[in-house]
């Protein structure tokens, strides 16, 4: 859409985001603003003096050690993400275009191990991996994505029960394996769901906050989420210092999300007789 | 990564060498708190060579989960830090220590020194579990002494008393009168300024209910009997009622709400209220957000809140200290840690940083904790500092049992109503009782139950897991399969593994334990009792709550489900145009599905807040006149007379509220049906136009069917996510008012956590997982009728 007709769209456009970004917007001028003018100003009102003194006070706070918390959350987020696409892929193709006996009633399986809420399953999974000694330790938050992830998977099938058979026919046809069939037909061809996945895995594993809550105990191997919620305490409530942690916190998924959708492009455009 | 393993290793060295004992002390310290508990642990580590201690904090909102889960896995921390509401959970069961036999053998410690009331408060029956590390009054009136002057009013010495009418004749002497006298109105009526409001409403009327003499149980230590319905409690519900709603000298609760952003103390430092009532903890905020160099300071101290007119002087109050786990391997030396931060050590870092007065009394009576002449001018204010001192023999603890938490939130229900001037007082009053009572009464029934016949139910677990394989299977095991199928199975197998491996090793297994849970009685931290199906009988046909709160999450689902997807689809539709710039449009709409739930519940209350919230505004204007569209008119009925509606704190329109606020995390949703958008080849979009479809026939032949298995995905997660919602609803409403925001999980949560009924949680659960299960089944055969294009049948 170029010209005049892109005009309408983009004015459609910029008035549903400022819909949408009202939360962020207030979430980065509270950020900006010192605590006498949080507490004297209407939430949505530009900062009267502009301060970068929360980020400061947070980025040292030698109680809740922002970079180490970031490397955390980091590494687990990038093992999750990798550990969920590979399963994910794996497990959605079978579901998706194999067939085996007991499929449809296996995937019913897999479906409603989303439907039992996880506070019952909380402490004996609790316990199971304190049995293992893996408390403490990343192990519990990063090895389960390895294992394949029910929300994903049925994604992941979704997606690629929507891709045509033909590109998978030809290829049986000329002799390949099916996890050659995966790998070189169904991935390429799966560049939104894939990106969709990845990012959505990413983004869930750095805003986890039951997880690594139970399952951290040094302060040193924290992550984000829950180094967040020490500023929300008791007694007081530091906006100011909450609002400037919350802002770094959510800034790299921003970009993420921005940068990941590169990938998000159409898969192999289809043409008719291919 | 090298780092970690070098962190690994050298605990590992550490271990081996086993010189270094090590202590966990777990506490629920803010970001600023911890450093001085972590500079008082760095002197204990110098003091004590051979130990070391770590401190782990936990957010205090999930603190005894964790507590909970750590202790039922064995490994909870030795050290803990606790209050007076919560200890009985854990010293009723026999977890932590009771400290008497370390205090006898210990000749260097005087129990003595510290405050009595608070040594109490931790005690049952005479044995003390929690050694208090502080104490915090909720009686201190904060005075704003310009507003003073201004209506020319003498300042108070703490000497006031108060009483349900006001007495001219005392002056001053009647708080009251003096609260009348500072509130200032406008021409029509509308109050400008408050004379008075307490942090949260409970504050106040606690004291009013106290200094009657007046308690809301008949015991601290072990009640049996609610007293909500005392006259002399009706009556302090009335006189509040009266002042906040019809006089309007105190906010009324749709402008003030405890977790609010504008909190009663910003009120306060804005001028817009001339005394609150709070403890001693504002402090280092006020000196923050109201520091003297500020343009519009005024002078401020703080003065005892009145005694009721025949000089009963009595108020709330708060207070923590730590507590030893019986498991824990180093008894002696967890009581040096805890004589340590439980004593002046500890107290005097936290002092000095203003944040908790010392429950030692010589330290709450001298520097750091009073400001002396050589204090820094910032920390002179307030200058009264030592009626926290003077406050404490006027304290009372709320009941300490472990079951008054549940009571009291089943109390709360109506108590709210009556908050808000939709209930009478007595009415009110009356119906919190009979809510109150009638779970105590529940709580307090011993049932003689059996222990849970663990082999049995194993074995029944066992026959229920082969059964499940055998449905699986079963429907295929007469066909033969030929070379080919058995190799494409196979391969399929292959495929499955990681998935399987896990749903062996780490799903089924808590699904099958938490099933055998649902049918005993079982409080996390002692063994389970066997209950039989008496768990699901309770929740069908003797707890209205369930039937409350299945109610609310059905409407919202029903609600919220469509259209948050009618939403995503137009996002997605919208978001799929090419047009420059596309990629930042799209994060722009998602991000707020990425905002961190602590930070975005505070904006939304910013959002609905009734005085001056944004949505208000929208609707009524700055100046509350407005009718913007005309929906002012239209709302009118749902609220109160002339008043904004108050959106989470009114009945009828909290769910809605709720339900608005999902609608902004449909970005998630978008991100999904864009994908599914993506994936649709160009060359059908061709072929139809070449078949003369326009605009909306390609929507109609080529989009939708297309989109299927997107939106059948976005269907049935979000019917799977809806009936789980919680984090809003738990961080927001606590499922008020009334009940109308007590979604199901909410209740099962506090089954579950704050009642300790991990049996009939699970059983809950279990209901739950049967609904969605038909609901899914249900939506599965409507899918066949859904076109797939690369489907195998």
């Amino acid at each position: 859409m170029k010209g005049a007709r892109a005009l309408p769209m983009h004015g459609v456009l910029t008035l549903g985001s400022a819909i949408f970004l009202v939360p962020f917007y207030v979430m980065l001028v509270m950020s900006l603003k010192s605590p006498e003018e949080i507490a004297k100003t209407n939430m949505l009102s530009w900062p009267q003096a502009i301060t970068w003194d929360n980020y400061r006070e947070v980025l040292t706070n030698p109680g809740v050690v922002f970079s180490l918390l970031l490397k955390n959350t980091v590494l687990i987020s990038a093992l999750s993400m990798v550990g969920t696409l590979i399963s994910s892929v794996m497990v959605a193709y079978a579901f998706a275009r194999l067939k085996f006996p007991g499929r449809d009633r296996l995937f019913l399986i897999l479906l409603s191990t989303m439907m039992l809420p996880g506070i019952v399953t909380m402490i004996p999974t609790y316990v199971l991996f304190a049995k293992l000694h893996w408390v403490n330790t990343f192990l519990p938050l990063v090895v389960p994505a390895f294992l394949g992830s029910a929300y994903n998977i049925f994604l992941l099938r979704q997606f690629f029960l929507g891709l045509p058979r033909e590109l998978d026919e030809a290829a049986l046809l000329d002799g390949a394996s099916h996890w050659a069939i995966l790998s070189r037909v169904i991935v390429p061809l799966s560049g939104p769901a894939l990106t969709t996945v990845g990012v959505f895995t990413f983004i869930g594993a750095w805003r986890d906050f039951m997880g690594p809550l139970l399952y951290l105990n040094d302060p040193e191997r924290q992550t984000l989420e829950v180094g967040l919620r020490l500023y929300k305490t008791m007694n007081e409530e530091q906006w100011h210092l909450l609002m400037a942690a919350s802002v770094m916190v959510t800034l790299p998924l921003i970009v993420l999300f921005l940068v990941g959708q590169k990938a998000f492009v159409r898969g192999i455009v289809m043409t008719g007789g291919k | 990564m090298a780092r970690w393993i070098g962190v690994l290793v050298f605990f590992a060295i550490a271990a081996m060498a086993g010189a270094t004992k090590t202590l966990r002390l777990a506490c629920w310290e803010g970001a600023e708190a911890l450093k001085s508990v972590q500079d008082a642990a760095a002197e204990f580590e110098r003091a004590h060579p051979g130990v070391r201690v770590k401190i782990e904090a936990v957010p205090f909102g999930n603190y005894h989960e964790k507590l909970l889960a750590q202790y039922a896995a064995g490994v909870a921390p030795d050290v803990s830090l606790m209050n007076p509401e919560n200890f009985q959970r854990y010293s009723q069961r026999g977890v932590i220590y009771s400290l008497n036999s370390f205090m006898e053998r210990d000749s260097e410690f005087h129990l003595k020194d510290y405050y009595e009331p608070i040594v109490k408060a931790h005690s049952v029956g005479g044995q003390l579990y929690v050694l208090p590390r502080d104490i915090a009054p909720i009686g201190l009136i904060y005075i704003n002494k310009k507003a003073f002057a201004e209506a020319g009013l003498s300042l108070p010495d703490g000497s006031w008393t108060w009483d349900f009418q006001p007495r001219p004749e005392l002056r001053e002497k009647c708080f009251t009168w003096v609260m009348q006298q500072l509130t200032q109105r406008a021409p029509d009526g509308k109050t400008t300024r408050y004379g008075f409001t307490p942090a949260w409403p409970g504050a106040f009327i606690d004291l009013l209910v106290y200094s009657q003499g007046a308690r809301y149980a008949d015991s601290v230590e072990n009640p049996t009997k609610a007293r909500f319905d005392d006259p002399r409690i009706i009556q302090a519900y009335a006189f509040f009622q009266d002042l906040s709603l019809k006089q309007k000298v105190i906010p009324s609760p749709s402008a003030l709400s405890t977790e609010l952003m504008v909190s009663p103390i910003d009120l306060f430092l804005q001028g817009k209220v001339a005394m609150a009532q709070s403890g001693i903890w504002e402090v280092p905020n006020i000196r923050k957000r109201h520091p003297t160099t500020s343009k519009d300071w005024f002078d401020w101290d703080i003065v005892l809140a009145p005694a009721f007119r025949d000089g009963t002087r009595a108020m709330p109050t708060g207070g923590s200290g730590y507590c030893i786990f019986k498991s824990t391997p180093y008894p002696e030396d967890a009581w040096k840690l805890v004589k340590w931060m439980a004593g002046a050590p500890a107290m005097q870092k936290l002092a000095a940083a203003g944040l908790a007065q010392p429950a030692i009394r010589a330290l709450a009576v001298k520097p750091p904790w009073i400001p002396d002449a050589s204090t820094p001018r910032e920390e002179q204010f307030p200058k009264n500092r030592i009626i926290t001192d003077t406050a404490v023999p006027s304290v009372v603890f709320e009941p300490t049992s472990s079951a008054w938490p549940e009571v009291k939130a089943y109390a709360t229900q109506a108590i709210d109503q009556v908050l808000l001037g939709t209930l009478p007082a007595e009415k009110g009053m009356k119906d919190a009782q009979k809510r109150a009572q009638d779970r105590l009464d529940v709580i307090l029934k011993q049932e003689d139950l059996k222990p849970f016949p663990w082999a049995m139910a194993g074995l029944l677990g066992l026959v229920v897991l082969i059964g499940v394989g055998a449905w699986v299977f079963a429907p295929e095991r007469g066909r033969k399969l030929t070379a080919r199928e058995k190799a494409e199975a196979r391969a399929a197998f292959g495929f499955l593994t990681p998935w399987l491996f896990g749903l062996i090793a780490l799903t089924l297994g808590p699904m099958v334990f938490s099933f055998m849970m649902s049918f005993s009685d079982w409080d996390i931290i002692q063994p389970a009792r066997w209950r039989g199906a008496q768990n699901y009988q309770e929740a069908f046909s003797g707890d209205p709550r369930f039937w409350v709160s299945l109610k609310v999450t059905a409407i919202y689902t029903a609600v919220a489900v469509p259209l948050g997807l009618l939403v995503s689809l137009a996002l997605a539709l919208l978001l799929n145009v090419k047009v420059k710039g596309m990629p930042l449009y799209r994060t722009f709409f998602y991000i707020p599905a990425l905002a961190s739930g602590v930070a975005s519940a505070l904006i939304w209350r910013g959002v609905f807040k009734a005085d001056g919230g944004l949505l208000n505004t929208i609707i009524y204007g700055s100046d509350g006149r407005g009718d913007f569209l005309g929906l002012a008119s239209a709302l009118a009925p749902l609220g109160q007379a002339g008043d904004p509606i108050n959106w989470l704190g009114n009945e009828k329109t909290a769910l809605a509220s709720l339900i608005l606020m999902s609608l902004w995390g449909a970005g998630g949703g978008m991100v999904v049906l864009l994908a599914g958008l993506q994936g649709i080849p160009q060359h059908y979009y061709e072929a139809s136009t070449i078949d003369g479809a326009g605009i909306w026939g390609r929507f109609r032949h080529v989009t939708i069917p297309m989109l299927g298995p997107a939106l059948m995905f976005s269907l049935i997660t979000g019917l799977i996510g809806s009936f789980q919602v919680f984090t809003n609803a738990f961080i927001m409403t606590a499922g008020g008012p009334g009940e109308s925001t007590m979604f199901y999980m909410l209740h099962l949560y506090n089954n579950a956590f704050v009642g300790l009924r991990m049996g009939y949680a699970s059983a809950l659960a279990w209901i739950l997982f049967i609904l969605i299960l038909g609901l899914t089944v249900a939506q599965l055969r409507l899918n066949r009728m859904v076109y797939y294009e690369g489907d195998l049948r």
